[in-house]
């Protein structure tokens, strides 16, 4: 199967290039894979899965995500391939003055799709996380659980070819980050979409197979 | 309350831009015979023995452009009168030729004398007077006025400037975490300005309006019973539909240039 995601050589510095985070790391991932990647903190999970969406270029090395070298990407590029991306944050970066069904359906705005076509999967996507009975109500009168189902819908909304996500349990308790666990499981499952998570601990209940990297020393391995 | 303050913090300084760029036109349309008359109504007189002809005084200088005659039978009916026809003969006779002589262009005192010495030069002109120090002080006020006018135009519209900045500095904290998450999914840059561009052109619009609405009134009510001459006899110069063009013009042009350098300085997520 094709790699969806490739790194060779990789460096990821912040400071203009002086402080390195992540030195020489080499993976593939295809498409399907489920990824979690773990580590200490600080020691550039975070980082990396910028670099992964294009908020953080290369220092040296390849990167190449859905056939584009991120380290050479045009920014018109890098607004196309983000499109095809589902991104997921600890802090869900949800936008408060949009109702709930407009947050979820903002990556078929951005895609230009139809009021209508926007209304219809606002619907199935929140009734999908459980959520229908809040499509009109803003982000901040929801739970944090709830907004990061919001967040989840959001990034399931155009079917991504790679869903990204930091931390999305990171400050849910367990009932929530089960659910969440549950909706990603299913994407990947369901729609043979690629998923990376970063995360500090593994979920004990995961019932999908999954690769598993670490990082450590600014080097990423792989746990086999 | 928030709603009104935010636009009015925009529209304001906005207003005062378009204020003082219409009142400039608006000055500068009015004034604009009175400068053309100092410039081209100026003339100087020459005395001369003899007759002389313009194509003889631009050998002299350059710069001459007009001459006319004075009617010597006219000065000796005002300066002669009660006297015998016989008499005014004789005046007639010994009166030299007076001419007024107009210029190509505007001129310094000292181009003036330097036309005076080369006139004087020639034998059969006997004398010249150039009126150089009133010509020269009224013109000069009116250029010192226009000058003053523009530097407080310039003055008002670099702090309306600083004042747009300021608000722009808000409306980028207001929406930086929109435009953010829009960027991260790949939002074109319309898109993510969307409401920006909106807004700040519902703005541009209200502004021009307003500043529209106030030269109108000048236009049709106030000057009508200012009893101010020049304001009743150039009523139409006050306000012109072009003008209102003008001013939506700069108007779109300085929130567009405002709303871009909002979206370029919200580059990056915050985390």
């Amino acid at each position: 199967m094709s790699n969806v995601i490739s790194a060779k050589n990789l460096t990821l510095a912040y400071d203009n290039g002086r402080k390195e985070i992540i030195k020489n790391a080499s993976f593939n991932i295809k498409k399907g894979d489920f990824v979690f990647i773990t580590g200490p903190s600080g020691s550039g999970k975070s980082t990396l899965l910028k670099s992964l969406y294009g908020q953080l270029k290369p220092k040296e090395g390849n990167l190449v995500v859905g056939g584009r070298d991120l380290a050479n990407i045009s920014p018109r590029q890098l607004q196309e391939l983000r499109t095809h991306m589902g991104i997921i944050f600890q802090d869900y970066k949800l936008i408060n003055e949009w109702t709930v069904a407009k947050n979820v359906v903002l990556p078929l705005m951005i895609a230009g799709y139809s009021l209508d076509v926007q209304e219809t999967q606002a619907h199935r996507l929140l009734k999908h996380v459980k959520l229908s009975e809040h499509a009109d109500k803003y982000p901040l009168e929801l739970s944090g659980g709830e907004q990061q189902r919001v967040g989840v819908a959001r990034a399931l909304a155009k079917n991504p070819v790679v869903i990204l996500a930091d931390e999305p349990t990171g400050n849910l308790d367990d009932y929530s980050s089960n659910v969440i666990w549950d909706l990603m499981e299913n994407a990947c499952q369901q729609l043979e979409t690629t998923v990376l998570v970063v995360t500090h601990k593994i979920p004990t209940i995961f019932s999908l197979p999954y690769r598993h990297f670490i990082i450590e020393s600014k080097g990423v391995y792989e746990v086999h | 309350m928030k709603f009104i303050k935010n636009h009015l913090m925009f529209i304001l300084p906005l207003m005062a831009i378009l204020l003082g760029i219409e009142f400039y036109l608006v000055f500068d349309r009015t004034t604009d015979s009175y400068e053309k008359g100092l410039k081209e109504g100026y003339t100087m007189l020459v005395v001369a023995k003899k007759p002389v002809t313009l194509q003889k005084l631009r050998q002299l200088n350059p710069h001459i452009a007009t001459l006319e005659a004075i009617k010597r039978e006219q000065i000796v009916s005002e300066v002669a009168q009660g006297v015998s026809k016989q008499s005014k003969k004789e005046i007639l006779a010994a009166l030299p030729y007076f001419y007024n002589v107009g210029l190509d262009s505007y001129l310094g005192t000292a181009a003036l004398e330097k036309i005076k010495k080369d006139l004087e030069k020639d034998s059969t002109i006997k004398r010249v007077e150039t009126f150089g120090s009133s010509y020269s002080s009224a013109y000069r006020l009116f250029a010192f006025i226009k000058f003053l006018l523009k530097v407080f135009i310039g003055f008002m519209g670099v702090v309306s400037l600083f004042l747009i900045i300021k608000q722009m500095e808000i409306w980028k904290y207001a929406h930086r975490e929109r435009m953010q998450v829009m960027e991260i999914f790949g939002a074109p840059l319309m898109l993510r300005a969307g409401v920006l561009f909106k807004v700040a052109i519902f703005d541009a619009f209200i502004a021009t309006l307003l500043t529209s609405a106030v030269f109108l009134y000048v236009k049709f009510v106030w000057a009508a019973q200012s009893g101010i001459d020049l304001m009743m006899q150039k009523q139409d110069d006050l306000f012109k539909m072009t003008d209102m063009a003008i001013l939506l013009g700069v108007a779109l042009l300085l929130v567009i240039v405002a709303v871009y350098t909002v979206v370029f300085s919200n580059k990056g997520v915050q985390e």
